[in-house]
């Protein structure tokens, strides 16, 4: 492949992030999510397709979790300090929740209760997945697109990826080699001291991961960045979904002991 | 999905580099790191008793097996899979020998024991490069030594001038 085609395969790549961006941001203007959000509730939005990809995804997700992943969980954040409040609509009803919102099989959405939907724990992952798709249909065989905790590979490799496990003093240093795949990260260490940190149990609404390094590989990148948050939230009791994804997690606990979880590697 | 997870202790980071150096091989990684590029067709010998007392006498190293892991890189040259003692364990650790039977490199496949990991280090390791069979191989002589680490570092050097003693008087007569 040549410079000037290369060049062109990586400008379009970040493109197609900067649109999954500006279609899913939680406190842009104009965003899908931001009309959502304005919506009375039972008011019918059109979404962009790729808004639907992603919301349709969380609520499978959701409904696999027994709620445990929620992209809902946007109004516990805000009142943590980790969003900021959208402006305009209502304010999240008590007890509002992902069956709240309603999707018919066309691209229109609506909301039974206002609620606020983030698709920070999907969407990177989502974004990711497009820009390879971009790279792949130029005929790129190797490349790493990494968006920071979320990253996917083209080629065998083996990619050697460090693990930031956000640990003060670790004793070891997990690495990973992966072959094509994605890979994500989360940990709610840095966040350790304050009272809320950027990873809600959607059951329960509560802060989990403060302790915990999650790390998760499976094919598509949107999988390993939403897997990580349902890993987080049900530790091994995750195992059959992990394998219904094809999917591997790699769990420390506060103390520092690892543990597999999903399909053997 | 391919992937394999490793736990890199945080003391092997800070003692050498670069990182490749601590981490803990596959014969298939020593392979990729030792010979880049390479395609490798397996060779493996099983000593006769007269090899093994020729190679003794001439490396006046004693040879613990007579099996042989040796692989032939496609660029020219041999890799050879083997294992010394350190103090309690077995060292496993792979010597590049190149086309014309000078060590390429030397790496340390897996460390086992609490003490004297020091022989993974980088540069102590680069001593080797180069040498024959003609070499001393000598601990405080040609190869220095390691305080703290003696026993694993005079087992490699030994097991290095037994493996290019086996060079020179097995594998290099053989035909490809």
């Amino acid at each position: 492949m040549g410079e000037a085609r290369a060049h062109q395969a990586i400008d379009e790549a970040f493109s197609a992030i900067e649109r999954v961006h500006a279609l899913m941001s939680f406190h842009e203007a104009g965003s899908d999510l931001s009309r959502l959000h304005a919506a009375v509730p039972g008011e019918r939005v059109i979404l962009d397709v790729q808004t639907v990809d992603v919301l349709r995804e969380a609520l499978t997700l959701s409904g696999r979790t027994d709620g445990a992943f929620d992209v809902t969980v946007a109004a516990q954040l805000v009142a943590g300090g980790l969003l900021p409040a959208p402006t305009s609509g209502s304010l999240p009803a008590d007890g509002a929740c992902w069956k709240d919102i309603d999707m018919d099989d066309d691209r229109s959405v609506s909301l039974r209760r206002p609620l606020w939907i983030d698709l920070g724990g999907i969407a990177k992952g989502y974004a990711v997945d497009r820009a390879v798709d971009v790279l792949c249909s130029h005929g790129v065989g190797h490349a790493c697109v990494n968006a920071g905790g979320d990253l996917r590979t083209l080629g065998e490799g083996p990619h050697r990826v460090a693990i930031a496990t956000d640990e003060t003093q670790p004793s070891h240093y997990p690495v990973i080699e992966l072959g094509e795949a994605s890979m994500a990260t989360s940990s709610g260490r840095a966040f350790s001291t304050a009272a809320t940190g950027p990873h809600i149990d959607g059951r329960h609404r509560s802060t989990m991961g403060l302790n915990q390094s999650v790390t998760v590989i499976a094919e598509q990148c949107m999988h390993a960045d939403a897997l990580t948050k349902v890993v987080m939230a049900m530790e091994t009791q995750s195992a059959d979904l992990l394998r219904h994804y094809n999917a591997v997690a790699y769990l420390q606990d506060a103390a520092g002991h690892w543990t597999q979880l999903g399909v053997s590697t | 999905m391919k992937s394999r997870f490793l736990l890199i202790p945080a003391y092997a980071l800070v003692i050498s580099a670069p990182v490749q150096a601590t981490v803990y091989l596959s014969v298939e990684q020593a392979q990729a790191l030792m010979f880049p590029g390479a395609t490798f067709t397996p060779d493996f010998v099983t000593l006769t008793p007269d090899q093994m007392k020729a190679i003794e006498k001439s490396s006046d190293v004693n040879v613990l097996s007579p099996d042989l892991k040796v692989w032939r890189a496609s660029t020219g040259g041999w890799f050879i899979a083997d294992q010394v003692v350190g103090k309690h364990e077995f060292i496993p650790f792979a010597v590049a020998i190149d086309a014309q039977g000078a060590v390429k490199a030397v790496e340390i496949l897996e460390y086992r024991e609490t003490y004297g990991d020091q022989v993974r280090n980088a540069s102590w390791r680069a001593q080797f490069t180069g040498k024959t069979k003609d070499a001393p191989l000598k601990l405080g002589g040609d190869i220095q030594n390691i305080s703290g680490a003696t026993l694993s570092s005079r087992h490699i050097t030994d097991g290095v001038k037994r493996l290019l003693a086996t060079y020179a008087l097995v594998l290099a007569n053989q035909k490809s």
